[in-house]
């Protein structure tokens, strides 16, 4: 099993190559687009480092994905016209317990759940694809 | 009737595709490829379809929530030159199920920047 901080450790490594920016910078709470002024396009250059360092493979939207998904939800149960139920919204703060709950309310728009992301949110992404894909398989 | 819109710094996506080679196919499609790569400014048309496909998805909405994919969202060119959105497997469930029947395209690109306009009708 991969440590947490070992995970960290490659994670910081690749957003200082992909964004550019100073490794003092990237902490576990620092938000990828507000805090690190990343754009859509760098996530997609991170998601590649990552899958590169830690040899797996990262499913586009996993998160949005895992709400609907969570306890056999219907769609219309957590999204209505693409923005968070009140069920949504509580769902997804269970998600990503590493983001500010008050940033996820009723209404956030789905599209927009990017922009909540955290140096931490990756680590958990990979984390969770490394337990459920292990290494060298 | 629905709109998205996206812009992409040229410099940015030439980037991407040139640290990670190896996943050009995982956002463009082998026609959309073979198409940049014989124009001479190649990146700037790499970057117009990029913002084409981000627009789509914009115009669609929740696309990720559906496994739609970057290959699903093709960029062609007519025979007069315009180009236009080709879709295909998810897409095309997402667009019966939106009600769209087509998207109207316009793509605009310079040194710097590639813009993309999408109208889902």
């Amino acid at each position: 099993m991969v440590e947490e901080q070992e995970i960290f450790e490659k994670v910081k490594e690749s957003i200082v190559e992909a964004l550019g920016v100073d490794e003092e910078e990237v902490t576990p709470t620092a938000t990828l687009f507000e805090d690190l002024g990343a754009e859509s396009l760098d996530l997609l250059d991170i998601v590649f480092r990552l899958e590169k360092a830690f040899g797996i493979k990262i499913p586009r939207g996993g998160i949005q994905q895992d709400i609907i998904a969570a306890e056999g939800m219907k769609e219309d149960e957590v999204l209505v016209d693409g923005a968070l139920t009140a069920l949504g919204a509580q769902k997804l703060r269970e998600r990503m317990p590493e983001v500010d709950a008050a940033r996820i309310y009723e209404g956030f728009r789905v599209d927009d759940i990017p922009t909540l992301f955290t140096v931490q949110t990756f680590v958990n992404i990979v984390k969770r694809v490394l337990e459920e894909q292990p290494r060298g398989h | 009737m629905r709109i998205g819109t996206d812009i992409v710094a040229v410099s940015r996506i030439k980037k991407l595709l040139t640290t990670h080679s190896e996943s050009t196919g995982r956002i463009f499609t082998r026609n959309e490829i073979e198409y940049c790569r014989q124009k001479k400014n190649t990146y700037e048309h790499f970057a117009a379809r990029f913002a084409a496909k981000e627009s789509v998805m914009k115009a669609v909405g929740k696309g990720w929530l559906q496994g739609l994919n970057w290959t699903d969202i093709e960029v062609i060119n007519l025979p007069s030159g315009a180009p236009c959105i080709c879709p295909h497997g998810t897409l095309k469930r997402l667009m019966q199920q939106a009600h769209i029947s087509s998207f109207l395209l316009s793509l605009s690109h310079c040194k710097e920047y590639a813009i993309a306009m999408v109208i889902a009708q």
